[in-house]
Order: C-alpha cells, then structure tokens, then sequence
C-alpha cells in the first residue's frame, strides 16, 4: 500500500466490511450522490481518511460551478456499528489503475473489507411511471448466487467500461466479492434527480445491511415531482404524448428525447 | 509494472522488431504483417494497467466477464538464418488526446520492452514508422532510415529502395521520430544494442489521415523481407493497397485542378527537394484537409457500464 497517498485522520474500527462506492460526476439522475450523502447523515459516518488529490486530479487551478470553487475529494467515512466503509469521490482524471488500487488498499488493509459495492445510475428509455429497476453485474457467481433473492435484474452489455466497472474487475482479481448497482433512470430525469430511483438503491441497502433506514421523507418528493411532470402533459400536448409513446415501449427520435428532456428539466429544475 | 511470459522459447542472439501505431500506421501494418507471415508465436505481454486505461467491458448474465486492454505482446519465430522476436504495442501510452507516448511511462514501457529482449540475448533492435516526405501518392514510397552507428548506416542503404535521413532534402539528416518508435531505438542505444529505424515515405498531405498508408508498409516490408532472407507473399497487403488508393484518389480528385497540376509535377522532380506545390497550395490542403477526411456520422453514444 502506498501510504504517501492518503491522508489517514482516524484509525477505522472494522472488521470484515463492506465498501460502498460512489461517483460524484456523470451522475446520472444525482442517484450516486444523494444516496452517498444520505447514508453518510442517516448512519452518523465518522471521516476517518482520503486519498489525496495530487497524480489523479488536474490541479493547475480550481474549477467552479454555480459560483463555488470545486476541490476534487476522494474520501472514507466509517459507519462502525454496521461495518460500512464508505468511498465517495470524482472520477479521477488521471491514473485509474492507481486510484482504484489505492481504494481497494485502504479498505482491505485498514477496514479487512469483505464486499464490494458500487452506485451508478444508468439513462433507460422507460417512462418515469414505470417501475424502477435496479440492473447489476457481479464479479463473482457465488455472489451472485447468493443476493438472488433481492430483486436486482442481471444486466448484459459490451462497450467501454465505467470506472464502477474497472473497479469490480480489479476487487476480482483480489478475489473481493463485488456487485455493481445500476438503477435505471428515465433519461429525461438524468439531469435533475430521480427520488424514486434514490429510494430504491436505498431500500437496497438497508435490506442487504439491515440499516433500520426510514426512507419515507422520499415519498413528498416522489409525488411532488410526478405531479409536477403530470401537469405537464396536461398542459402540453407534444409531451404528454412523447410520454404516452414511452408508456408503450415505443421510442423517440434524438430531437425528441432532447425536446422532453429539455421540458421536464425546465419544470423540476436541477433539484427535482 | 510488469512482463508476463507465457514460455521461455530457446532462442540464439534474436533480434527485435517493434511496432507502434504512428503517422499512416505504416511502421505498425508493416510489423504486424511480418509477424503474421512469418507465424510468429506469442509468448508474452506487458501488463497493460499501468500504462493504459481498459477500451471494453463485457458483462453477460449479470457477470463480469472480461474487461480488455489494448494489447502489447511479444512474438517470437525462430528462421533458418536468424531468431526474432516482435514486439506490437496496439497503443502508445499517450497522454489525454495524444496519440505518442511521452514521458515517465513511455520511458518504462521502452526499458520493459528492452527487458525481455536482452533476457533473451537480443543485441539489435528494429522499429518502423513513418517519414512525412514531399512525395507523390502515386510514387513507390522509399524507406528512409536512422541507426545507432555509421557502420549500421552503410549496412541498411546496401537494401533496395532505402535512403539515409540525410539524403531527404531540407533536413540536414536532423529530425525526431515521435513517439516509442523512437525512444525505443534511443534508449536501445543508451543501454548498447544496435538500433534501426525503417520509415516509410509518406506525402505530407497525407500525415493527418485518419486511415493507414499500407504503399509505405509494402516498402518497409520489403525491406524487412531483404533483411531477414525472407519471401513474403503481398496479397493481403496489396489488397489494402488498392482499397487506400481508391480513397486517396477521390480525395485528390477533390482537390482544385491547377493545384493538381502542380502537385503532379512532384511525379517528375527529384524528391529531394520540397517542391510541386505552392505555399498557397499548402494553405488550401491545411484548410480543406480535415474535410476531406472527415468520415461519415458521429460513433456511439457516449454511454459506458
């Protein structure tokens, strides 16, 4: 391990842990973020280290956005009382190989980490009024074998890698058992954020961790939100209809896609 | 970073011949396609992860299945004269957006290379690339050359169709090969093998073509193909041959008729010299070039898992 890569604040206290991963850009839907922050609230997670950003981010200057200066983080929390360790951070723009070595270091030698998981909401094609899915792509069959029971929908692709990706191949090849969560998110809410997709990777987790989540503040946002997209149909006949065409399974054409994409992000706004 | 062999093949003094994509991809065909004559057998690789981030996942089932670099991979072919070992790079270990290895990591992956050729007794080294000339597609392309020593020098120009870096005019026989088909031969230098560089010439409007220029590979490979005592069958490449000139040709039909005039002349005057067409000229290709290129559509969406 190369300990000249992290900035350790607090020894860890655990043993045979779970490691959750979250990307903080590209994400789709703010679904990596939101469930990152919320578990990161809701289970008092102590800061216990980060990798340091030197090698992996651009640092000739600082970028911001909505008039806030932006620092590239990559950091652990530790939830103790359910052997969580959390992993939040960009994409590194640099160095990936690297930067994922160092994670899985830092989990398996200070934290023993005995599981893998990764959040990243993936644009899906379907109505937002159809129900969620969560696809998943294990690196182990006996893993697989064993989360059968939890509703999550095995996925089959070929194309470049995400760097959850990247990560669950390299957790394979230390033999870390690992699942890489992709709900599917409406492409016309992958802007703004998609609530019932947030609950549903979260209703996950606290299944699989036992967590005692109360995840019933979602359900205001979730019905604000379906309203808020309801009275746009009535109102406007193109979108109700392009909605309609999804609700069927039928597609739309790219000007489309944009078009709906575009209406419904003016109506929610960034935050859903 | 490491060097995985696969076999520890028995071989006497061999020499190396590298390929990497360059200009035209003229070094890498040429490699590539004396490699695949010759049945060259693999026997090793260079793990990729330090040097290259993955270009494919495929998940089946819910199942990680592979995730895959590009390949770098040694070769080896044992001949009646000589033994030899390939090195293909698929990739150079380029930064963001460039296509020529620099730095840290194109210095590691040279000396790796260099590792499992002296492992195995190698005292010369060969790479191929491209010279950016002001020739005439029509022309059979020269293979111009650089070496480690003058006493190499003599040898490569005893070959047909080769001329040192000296004879192409307006370069007083200076110039930089880019990339590791060029630090590979310094860095061979630096540790004491023999090094050599074959370039096939390649029309200076052609150098930011997105397509291979496999006339120069042929040259180079027949220049191999003299070296090494060796016959090679050119079907497949001059198949290639006919299908890039049929391109190059409607893109030069492209161009304004009295430039043509012009830049024809390169047919008939010495090629030492740049010459055949105007600065004006050159200012109309430079501008009108990328459009020409231009391929069809727009490739994927964007999306990765």
């Amino acid at each position: 391990m190369e300990e000249s890569l992290f900035e350790i604040y607090q020894a860890p206290q655990l043993r045979n842990s779970s490691l959750i991963v979250g990307w903080q850009n590209h994400d789709v839907g703010k679904l990596s973020s939101k469930v990152i922050h919320f578990l990161n609230q809701k289970l008092e997670t102590q800061r216990v280290a980060e990798i340091k950003p030197a090698g992996f981010f651009p640092l000739g200057g600082a970028t911001f956005k909505d008039d806030l200066i932006q620092v590239p983080e990559s950091k652990f929390w530790a939830c103790q009382s359910h052997d969580l360790l959390v992993f939040s951070s960009e994409e590194p723009k640099y160095e990936w190989y690297r930067f994922l070595t160092a994670v899985l270091d830092f989990a398996e030698h200070h934290c023993q980490v005995k599981e893998l998981y990764t959040i990243s909401g993936t644009p899906s094609l379907a109505a937002h009024t159809a129900p969620r899915k969560i696809l998943a792509v294990y690196n182990q069959p006996e893993f697989q074998k064993t989360l059968r029971g939890y509703g999550l929908e095995d996925m089959t692709w070929e194309g470049p890698p995400a760097i959850s990706s990247y990560l669950l191949w390299a957790a394979k090849r230390r033999q870390i058992p690992g699942l890489s969560l992709w709900p599917e998110i409406p492409f016309y809410l992958a802007a703004g954020e998609d609530l019932l997709a947030i609950k549903l990777t979260l209703s996950f987790l606290d299944r699989r961790f036992s967590l005692g989540l109360d995840l019933g503040e979602f359900d205001q946002g979730i019905r604000n939100q379906n309203e808020k997209i309801a009275q746009l149909r009535r109102k406007n006949t193109e979108i109700n209809e392009y909605i309609n065409r999804l609700e069927s399974g039928l597609s739309l054409n790219e000007e489309e896609q944009v078009r709906l994409a575009r209406e419904v992000y003016e109506v929610l706004g960034r935050r859903g | 970073m490491g060097i995985k062999l696969f076999e520890q093949p028995e071989l006497e003094r061999p020499e190396l011949i590298c390929g990497w994509p360059g200009i035209g991809n003229v070094g890498l065909v040429a490699v590539d396609t004396l490699k695949g004559m010759l049945l060259a057998e693999e026997f090793g690789e260079i793990e990729p992860w330090d040097f290259f981030y993955p270009k494919r996942v495929s998940i089946r089932d819910g199942l990680l299945q592979s995730l895959e670099f590009p390949a770098n991979k040694f070769y080896y072919q044992r001949l009646r004269e000589r033994d030899l070992i390939f090195f293909i790079g698929e990739k150079q270990p380029a930064g963001e957006g460039g296509m020529y290895a620099t730095g840290e990591k194109a210095y590691k992956i040279a000396n790796l290379v260099l590792d499992v050729a002296e492992k195995f007794g190698c005292r010369r080294v060969y790479t191929s690339g491209a010279c950016v000339s002001p020739t005439h597609h029509a022309l059979k392309p020269r293979v111009v050359s650089v070496a480690s020593s003058t006493q190499l020098t003599e040898e490569v120009t005893r070959y047909q169709n080769t001329i040192l870096m000296s004879g192409m005019g307006g370069r007083e026989g200076e110039g930089v090969i880019t990339g590791l088909n060029g630090l590979l031969l310094a860095v061979a230098k630096k540790r004491g093998l023999e090094s050599i560089c074959l370039m096939g010439e390649i029309p200076d409007w052609l150098a930011g073509s997105p397509f291979p220029y496999p006339r120069a590979s042929k040259s180079v490979l027949e220049v191999f193909a003299d070296i090494l005592g060796v016959t090679i069958d050119f079907i497949v490449l001059d198949k290639m041959v006919a299908q890039i000139e049929g391109v190059i040709e409607r893109i030069y039909e492209g161009f304004p008729s009295e430039m043509k005039e012009r830049y024809d002349q390169r047919k008939f005057i010495a090629r030492a010299e740049p010459g055949g067409i105007t600065e004006e000229d050159a200012r109309w290709i430079k501008e009108h070039i990328e459009g020409l290129f231009k391929k069809g559509g727009e490739e994927g969406g964007g999306k990765s898992v």
